[in-house]
Parts: C-alpha cells; structure tokens; sequence
C-alpha cells in the first residue's frame, strides 16, 4: 500500500461490539410452555382413553419420523424416499434382541444406535447421487433391506414373528410403558432437531439451502454437514421403527419397511411446513385429526389426503405453519441470532450512521 | 520471505478455449495486487483456480509454502484464502450477521463469543453494522457487495481474493469500497483484485498484473504496466478511456 492519500479508516477496536442474542424477543416462556406441554403429555395415559393414548402414540412415532424428514429435505436438501429403510432396521434391530432376552423398551435406544452405525456405510453408496436420483437411491436401498431380512429364517422370513419379552406386563402397564417411551423418543427427536439447528451445523445448513457455492468459499464443510444431518435422520427413524415394533409386539418386513412410511413424512412436512421445525409438528396434529374423522370413509380418506397435498404444494407451498407465519415471523423454536444495540462512537470522515432497520428475527 | 501464494505453470482449457496457458506468477505476504484484462482473458477462472472452485489441467497452486492443488474451497478457506464472487452469494434467507458468521464460525474456525465478535468487526469494517439484523436477501446492490466482502473478510484470511467488487457502484461507493480493502489490507491481509474500474485499483494496489488470452502479459508497478504498449494494444478494444488517462 504505497499509492493514493485517501484517509484509512480507522479500524476496529474491541470492547464496543455489541450484544448477540438467539432471538428479538425475550423465548424463557416458550420453554416454560415446553415443559408444560410435556408434563401434561405424560399424564395423557391416566386421562385419556386407551384408544386415545394408542393414537398418541403412533402420533409420536409420526411426529419422530417426519421431524427427521424435514430436517433431511428441508434443511439439508436431501429428499429420501427410503426411510423406511431405517424404520425396518430399528424395528429388526429390537426384535433380534428381544429374542436374545433383552427387554425390547430398553432396546430401542440401542436400536437407535445401530440404525445410525448402518447410515455410514449406506450413505457412502447413495451419496454418490443428487436429486431425484438420491432419492431414488435410498429406496433402493430400502427394498434391498427388506428383501435381504425377509429372506432370513431366524427373523420370521417374510411374514414376520412377534416380539418376546413384554407378555409379563398388564396390558394398562404396556400401554403406559410404550406411551412413555414414544414420548422420550418424541421430545429427545424434537429436542435434538433444535438443538442441531441452533447449532454452528444449523448456521451451516442453512447457509447451504441459501447457496451451496458460496457457504463452501466460505469454509463450510457441505459434505460433512449432510452427513451429519444424515445420521441423525437415521437415528431417529431408527428409534421410531424401534417403537413400532414394541407397541405392536410384532413386525413384518413388509409393513415396517413399506414406503408409505416415507409417503407420510413427506405428507406431514408439506402439509405443516418444511423447513420450519414447528411444519411437522402441526402437519402430524392435521394428519392426525384427518386420519380420526376420516377412517370410515374407506379409501375416500387417502383421496381427500392427497387432494390437500396437491393443493397446499401449489397454492401455499410453504404449508400450514410457514403460510400463517410469513408475516407474523413467530419462531416457537428460535434458531436465528439477533444483534442488540450498542451506543456508537463518533467515527470522523465517515457519514452519519443510517436510521436502524427495523428489527428482524431471521427465519433460519 | 517465502511468498504467500504461487502459481506455478498453470494450465487451463475449457475444450477449445484456452484460459490459462503456462501462468505463473507469486504474490507476497501482505501485498496489494490488481489484475487487470479484457473479458474473457481468464481472470475470474484463475481465481476459481486459486480458491478451489476450478481445477487446473496442470500447475501447482501454492499456498504459504503447502501445495494446495487436491484442497477442496473449503478447505482452502479456512487455510486463509478467502475470495468474492463477481456476482454476490448472499445467503437470502438469513440476516445479515449471520451470513458473515458463518464465514467466521467455519472459515476462521471461531466458536461462541469470538465468532461473534469476528462477525461483528467483519459488519463494522465494511459498514454493514447497521443493518446486522436484515434479511441478506433484502439488500440493495451495494451492500450485498459489502457483504460479500464481510464474509470473506470475516473468515479472516491471510489473502483477501476480490473479484470485481466495484462494478456497477457509484463513485461515492467504489470509494468507500476502496476504503474498506485498504483497510484491509493495512491489517497485513494481501489482497489480489480483479477489477474494470481501474481508478479503484490504481488507489489500491502497488503491483497490476494484466492477463490476456491466457498468459500473463504486464506485471509491474500500475503506471508501468499501463504504459506498456502490449498492455494498452489488449485495452485500447475495451477501456482505451483508462487506461489513457494515466499513462
């Protein structure tokens, strides 16, 4: 720098920047309500019918799934197909151990884990491929896994075998025992889904939906991020899986692995609003409430299922959630940063300072 | 001293076209750098070749002594070359501040509150401060240049790649924009800087190189280079006006 008189500006010191927060507005009461919202959750069995608390439950189990598949397509870009894959291994998973004398609630962490373990090795194959051809990828390797466990005798083949190990407990403790851990698996998916996309890894996937060539010039590791966002997919299906096939006793490969699973992740998220961690949230609530008042009408109720798909895909594409909230931009889950004020020191030469923006929460 | 960046003999084609035949050229710590050449002559392809984004059919780039050639951009970055793009990469979607914390988190690897405060002095040297909180996607012209700028800067990097940061601004703004990479560059950040608006680069750098149709054909003090006649023959088609009015 030897050419030219133009004034350096003068540069920045430290110890006047100003104050980074999650969010504009105080959230400590969203976590109250949280916690609210689960407690009251855990005493649904002693309230509520069993019927009732049965259709909680597989409300968790829905819920659990399609938070994973929205964290998949709606942050990292990645639209499976082959969940199911996931599904079926955590739900095989409990049954082999339950077989070998484990107590099958206590497997479905475990389960868990496996599911995530096996995600490394399918993700070097389907990583290979982007788009339509991912997606049609991780079907494949769906319909692969279920036709290599259904040709293994020891597990049932292809009609199945139930699951040993819970026929001790009364059918109100199984209810409330299954009810339970469909709630831990529901709040710990949930919990980590934002706590992911709190995190640096959050900042990075959405930095990637926005523009993937610019996040990678500005250090970010792409592939290492989906990978990540990959497993927890796993691990969650996994869990969910694991739930199935302990509150069913029982599991066939041909409904554990069956692609409505991921038909009905990808229904919930459109309907609720990908992207958003409260779309699926809402889109299993509106799936839920269909599925009750519409289960008499027979087939008429997959007709009326798909009719809303298409519509809210081309008229609110955002879905429920992102639709309402466009303009209020309400955050239940606050994952953005807000930057508080600071008294600015007169700064010579330069011009006077703009009147502030208005205050923004970010949609992160 | 050893130079910071160095390319050695790089090739570039893309089939018939040639974009870089045999460059090579080095660039030391802290320098302030200008490339100058028509369009087409392969300057944005060689800082693709720099940062990561093109792969070169054959040369080395070499960074701070480390052959980098198998690094991906990423990587890169955060071995300290951050670069712009000609046309801005906002993330639209996020504020302001947190398209430079990400630069700050993954390219200079920052955690809690330092990558806060990186973030933070990346808006203030660039001037964005004010509008921390936007939307990216709501900016106007000038400030996805700043903030193009913020991030690279932000992701606090040991060679500063600017990519035509001035085009289309006013003269008000190609000044302060000037400002801005001095001031930069005056923190010991080398800058290399493509740039049609030679006066912003005349007020910048000490070294211009011109490239066209592949190669390397002025490296010099600005005046010099200008004043060549081969230089001012590739010009004379393009920016006779400036290249005139110094020489």
């Amino acid at each position: 720098m030897t050419t030219g008189a133009a004034p350096v500006p003068p540069t920045v010191e430290a110890g006047s920047l100003p104050g980074v927060t999650r969010s504009a507005r105080p959230t400590a009461w969203l976590g109250g309500l949280g916690v609210g919202v689960v407690v009251l959750l855990a005493f649904m069995p002693s309230i509520v019918s069993q019927a009732d608390t049965s259709i909680l439950l597989n409300f968790f189990i829905l819920l659990t799934m399609s938070s994973m598949w929205n964290l998949l397509a709606g942050y990292a870009g990645m639209v499976s197909i082959g969940q199911q894959a996931f599904v079926g291994l955590g739900a095989y998973t409990v049954l082999v151990l339950a077989d070998g004398g484990f107590n099958p609630v206590a497997a479905i962490p475990i389960a868990a884990l496996v599911c995530a373990a096996l995600s490394v090795p399918i993700s070097l194959l389907v990583f290979r491929l982007r788009g339509g051809y991912f997606a049609i990828a991780t079907w494949v390797v769906a319909d692969a896994a279920s036709l290599v466990i259904s040709s293994i005798g020891s597990l049932g083949g292809g009609t199945g075998k139930p699951v040993p190990g819970l026929s001790s407990l009364s059918p109100k403790s199984f209810e409330q025992v299954t009810y339970w851990a469909a709630l831990a698996v529901v709040v710990v998916a949930v919990g980590m889904t934002y706590a992911l996309l709190r995190s640096r890894l959050g900042l990075v996937l959405a930095a990637v939906r926005d523009n993937e060539v610019g996040a990678r010039s500005a250090g970010a590791r792409v592939v290492t991020a989906r990978r990540i966002v990959f497993l927890v997919a796993a691990l969650g299906c996994g869990a969910a899986g694991a739930l199935l096939a302990v509150s069913q006793l029982n599991v066939q490969p041909a409904s554990v692995f069956n692609v409505q699973w991921s038909a009905e992740m990808i229904f919930v998220t459109m309907i609720g609003g990908i992207g958003t961690i409260e779309g699926p949230i809402l889109g299993s609530v509106v799936f839920f409430l269909l599925q009750q008042n519409l289960a008499h009408e027979g087939a008429w109720y997959l007709i009326i299922f798909g009719a809303l798909a298409v519509v809210i895909a081309i008229w609110a594409p955002r879905g429920l959630w992102g639709t309402a909230t466009a303009k209020l931009r309400v955050q239940l889950f606050p994952v953005g940063y807000y930057v508080g004020r600071t008294r600015r020191r007169d700064r010579p030469g330069s011009a006077p300072p703009a009147p502030p923006a208005p205050p923004v929460a970010s949609t992160v | 001293m050893a130079p910071l960046l160095e390319l050695v003999h790089v090739k570039k084609r893309f089939g018939q076209v040639t974009i870089a035949e045999d460059v090579s050229f080095a660039v030391e710590q802290g320098a302030a750098v200008g490339i100058v050449g028509p369009n087409g002559a392969g300057k944005t392809t060689l800082f693709g070749v720099v940062s990561g984004d093109v792969r070169p059919d054959a040369g080395d780039v070499v960074f701070d002594g480390r052959v980098v050639n198998r690094l991906d951009p990423a990587a890169r970055c955060r071995l300290g070359i951050g670069r712009t793009y000609q046309v801005p990469r906002p993330f639209d979607k996020m504020t302001v501040f947190e398209n430079v914390l990400v630069a700050a988190q993954q390219g200079a690897r920052a955690r809690g509150g330092v990558s806060h405060a990186h973030a933070l002095r990346a808006l203030e040297s660039t001037r964005l401060s004010d509008d921390a909180n936007r939307l990216a996607g709501s900016l106007g012209l000038l400030q996805r240049k700043r903030l193009e700028l913020a991030r690279a800067i932000a992701t606090q990097p040991r060679l500063l790649l600017l990519d035509e940061v001035a085009g289309g601004l006013t003269d008000l703004e190609v000044r302060e924009l000037v400002d801005v990479v001095r001031a930069a560059n005056a923190q010991g950040i080398a800058v290399i800087w493509i740039e049609h608006v030679v006066r912003a680069l005349l007020a910048t750098v000490d070294r211009l190189l011109c490239l066209a149709g592949g190669e390397v054909i002025g490296d010099g003090l600005p005046r010099d280079v200008l004043a060549s006649p081969r230089v001012r023959d590739v010009y004379l088609g393009t920016d006779a006006t400036a290249a005139e009015s110094v020489a």
